[in-house]
């Protein structure tokens, strides 16, 4: 590192470049420890009575653990003290200008709001008349017919949860030079079954006015397995059949949202089995419902295999032979897929969009 | 845990008021202490407490050893392993994949198969930074600086939650003699800890992942979707990211610690108003800084053995810096870069003097100029970035706010220090009452600009 100026005959730290410590410089006065004491209680009184309602909605949507009850012991009394107060409401007025974020959880428009088809909260069984069966409802590919192939991908966006990374920068990379304008839209710890953060059918609809995508790349499924609100009050729990039959609904009406009317291309990512047992089962139960919800726009909505290509059987696998070279292909979380394995992904994605679109040949 | 995070938010008050309560009775407030940054750290992964045990107990060992033996060549060979195996750790855990992947390819061209079995493991947070600090007190112990210090002083030097994911790197000797007498609750830099803690806030949250969700991450994750003029600002964006980031962490740190009643060494310095290498890193980074100087390039033999070795010497270190960061030859040739000026200006000095403006403007761009490697990817990336300077076309994410922040930051580090340095000492000076109400204010402020996201991790965590 920098060369000591003086000649160097012992370890021993030049003394003239020894540490420098803040104090070194002018400061402020010293206080007593109790000092210490009431400016950190002062802030957080405070911020309890502001933002009480946030640390308890943080505390419920961490994992179970000590973290989660410890945020819970302090959030949930101070939530109830927020509540009373109209501390909050101001200081969300005050600071909306800084703001990176629309509200996107919740309201018009998103899956608590709008019923789809059935309604979103539907279980199985309710005894809804037959829906019609479309033309949409069949993959050109699968009746042997040559798919119909769009003109041109101009705007493509790839969004999606945690598993969308790296995939989705790998995928604007690679599709730089074929003139297409790549939208990466990632909402890290979202989640179909977890509205409290996103709500995706509310975001599914913004995002397609916003960007007006030819082709749409959906992964996600990495934050699943919350309970759904059951018709009758209660909550239906995953991932019973009743939990997938939701799932399914809601992204039933995201693919029809991102298809815009069949003007689109979707391409929707199965989940690669984790690692983790229990999460398995709740792969297992996304995976069912996706294969599900895209049965009546088969000829838009194309459903690629993850589980298949990197976890065969369902058995989870860490590396697996990408170009004769055994390689990892997972990250050492068991959940997500790592660069190379996101390489793996993108090939596939790539030549669907080749087969879907006539502009990238 | 995070520092910026409701948990840490929750964990911090508990533990100071704690902190305080027990501090006259040592023998009670060490093993408190000890349980809370156990705690802290097992919030990342429980097995990494593991192996942070492992590593305290190890290096307590054999600084006893150490201790007691009055034979050299035994002391030598005591810490020679001692630091082998804290090296061996690190590089296990931290280099395994980077060097299987590059050596079954190397294997895999001469047609020898894959001898190296792959294996995907999980780098624990900071092992980078408790790994110095580990050797820093084996070797300061076989260099007799520093007396070996009890098992649970050691552990708490190596696991005190203010400095243990990211630093800075504190040294053994001026740390342990801190945990020889309570720290005098009469004598608390309370100010000084809250200005410090806000400014590392204000930096991370509100400068540093504002420019990496506005311009870094969409230019340096797809280079070749921008020109010249996104990827020249993404570039000096960057450069203040980085410093904001790594800067913020060790102000919280430093904070912390001194409303603890602990002094940590500085760590950061206005680093881009350096006019010279050397200044370069007596200013960013200061403690990995001296830690190198102090364990690499001294011992190597520093500028005493001759031009040609001063050269190798440094550049040794440059290169095994740039590596210590992360296993990818990006960091490598950062740290080639850094140790190609370095000697460039060794070989040039009194020789050639600059205008202390051009100097600046020299360093200045080639310290950001060398962070894109150490940013990008991989080295395609990185070429396919610099490439875009020379692909003019239109700006498409100059916003205001960017723009703004990004010069902002960098001016600031070239205006006299004096100015700033008065206000924060008014600040300092303020009643306690002010103090917290001016830290439930700038929390709230700062909280507001958080994106849906969260607060991303600091960058430092993953060296």
């Amino acid at each position: 590192m920098p060369e000591p100026e003086t000649p160097e005959t012992t370890p021993q730290p030049d003394p003239r470049q020894r540490s420098r410590f803040i104090l070194d410089r002018e400061s402020g006065r010293m206080m007593r420890a109790r000092d210490a004491l009431i400016c950190v209680f002062v802030a957080v009184i405070l911020l309890l009575l502001i933002e009480g309602a946030s640390i308890r909605n943080t505390g419920n949507k961490m994992d179970e653990g000590i973290q989660r009850t410890m945020v819970l012991a302090v959030g949930e009394p101070a939530g109830w003290l927020a509540d009373q107060l109209p501390l909050a409401a101001a200081a969300d007025k005050l600071t909306a200008a800084l703001s990176p974020d629309d509200d996107l959880s919740g309201g018009p428009g998103g899956f608590n709001s709008a019923p789809v088809g059935g309604g979103p909260t539907q279980v199985a069984g309710t005894g809804a008349a037959v829906a019609p069966i479309t033309t949409d409802a069949f993959d050109p590919a699968e009746l042997g017919v040559k798919p119909k192939q769009l003109p041109s991908l101009k705007n493509l966006l790839i969004t999606g949860d945690s598993l969308a990374q790296p995939l989705d920068v790998q995928l604007a990379r690679r599709l730089a030079g074929d003139g297409v304008a790549t939208t990466r839209d990632v909402h890290l710890g979202t989640g179909i079954s977890k509205t409290d953060l996103v709500d995706w059918g509310l975001l599914s609809g913004k995002q397609v006015k916003d960007e007006k995508p030819d082709a749409v790349i959906m992964f996600m499924g990495a934050n699943e397995g919350f309970p759904f609100p059951a018709p009758g009050g209660g909550d239906v729990a995953c991932c019973s059949a009743e939990w997938a039959v939701t799932y399914a609904q809601r992204a039933r009406s995201m693919m029809d949202t991102y298809r815009r009317g069949g003007d689109a291309r979707v391409y929707w990512l199965t989940l690669p089995m984790p690692r983790s047992v229990p999460r398995q089962k709740v792969a297992r139960a996304v995976n069912a419902a996706i294969e599900v919800a895209a049965q009546p726009y088969r000829s838009q909505v194309r459903i690629l295999d993850m589980n298949e290509v990197f976890t065969p059987g369902g058995r989870y696998r860490a590396a697996m032979a990408v170009n004769g070279r055994k390689t990892l292909v997972r990250r050492p979380d068991g959940i997500h897929l790592n660069d190379a394995g996101a390489g793996v992904a993108l090939d596939i994605v790539l030549a669907r969009l080749r087969a879907d679109f006539a502009s990238l040949g | 845990m995070v520092f910026p995070t409701v948990q840490f938010a929750v964990f911090f008050p508990i533990v100071l008021a704690l902190s305080w309560a027990l501090m006259r009775r040592q023998g009670v407030w060490k093993p408190f202490m000890l349980a809370a940054s156990f705690l802290f750290y097992a919030a990342a992964d429980p097995m990494f407490c593991l192996m942070l045990a492992g590593m305290i107990l190890g290096n307590q060992a054999a600084a006893q050893l150490i201790h007691r033996s009055d034979d050299a060549r035994r002391r030598k060979i005591i810490v020679v392993v001692a630091v082998a195996a804290d090296l061996i750790t690190l590089g296990v855990f931290k280099y395994y994949g980077f060097f299987a992947t590059e050596i079954n390819g190397l294997l895999d061209k001469a047609g020898l198969g894959l001898p190296i079995p792959l294996a995907d493991i999980v780098l624990p947070v900071g092992i980078s930074f408790i790994t110095f600090q580990a050797i820093s007190y084996t070797v300061d112990v076989y260099r007799r600086l520093v007396e070996p210090a009890t098992t649970i002083d050691v552990g708490l030097y190596l696991s005190f939650f203010p400095h243990l994911v990211a630093g800075p790197i504190v040294r053994a000797r001026e740390f342990i003699p801190q945990l020889q007498a309570p720290r005098d609750p009469r004598k608390v830099a309370v100010g000084a800890g809250v200005a410090l803690i806000l400014i590392g806030l204000v930096k991370k949250v509100a400068i540093a992942d504002y420019l990496a969700r506005e311009i870094v991450d969409p230019v340096f994750g797809v280079p070749q979707a921008y020109s010249a003029p996104d990827a020249i600002l993404a570039s000096y964006a960057y450069a203040v990211q980085i410093f904001c980031d790594f800067s913020g962490y060790t102000d919280i740190a430093i904070g912390l610690a001194l409303l603890m009643g602990f002094v940590f060494p500085q760590n950061f310095d206005r680093p881009y108003r350096a006019a010279s290498f050397g200044e370069f890193w007596q200013r960013w980074h200061m403690t990995l800084s001296r830690f190198l100087r102090d364990f690499l390039y001294i011992p190597l033999g520093g500028n005493r053995k001759g031009k040609l070795k001063t050269v190798r010497n440094l550049m040794i270190t440059m290169l095994l810096g740039g590596l210590w960061h992360g296993a990818a030859w990006g960091f490598i040739l950062w740290g080639a870069i850094h140790g190609t000026a370095l000697v460039v200006e060794h070989q040039f000095r009194g020789k050639v003097r600059l205008p202390k403006w051009l100097a600046w403007f020299l360093v200045f761009h080639i310290v950001v100029l060398a962070w894109i490697p150490f940013r990008a990817p991989d080295l395609d990336l990185a070429g396919s970035f610099y490439s875009r300077f020379l692909d003019w076309g239109p700006a498409t994410l100059w916003a205001a706010p960017v723009v703004i922040m990004t010069f902002l930051v960098i001016g600031l580090q070239l205006l006299p220090a004096r100015p700033m340095d008065a206000l924060r000492v008014r600040f300092e000076q303020l009643h306690p009452l002010a103090l917290g109400a001016s830290m439930a204010c700038v929390i709230l402020l700062v909280a507001a600009t958080v994106s849906s996201q969260g607060v991303p991790p600091f960058i430092y965590f993953s060296f």
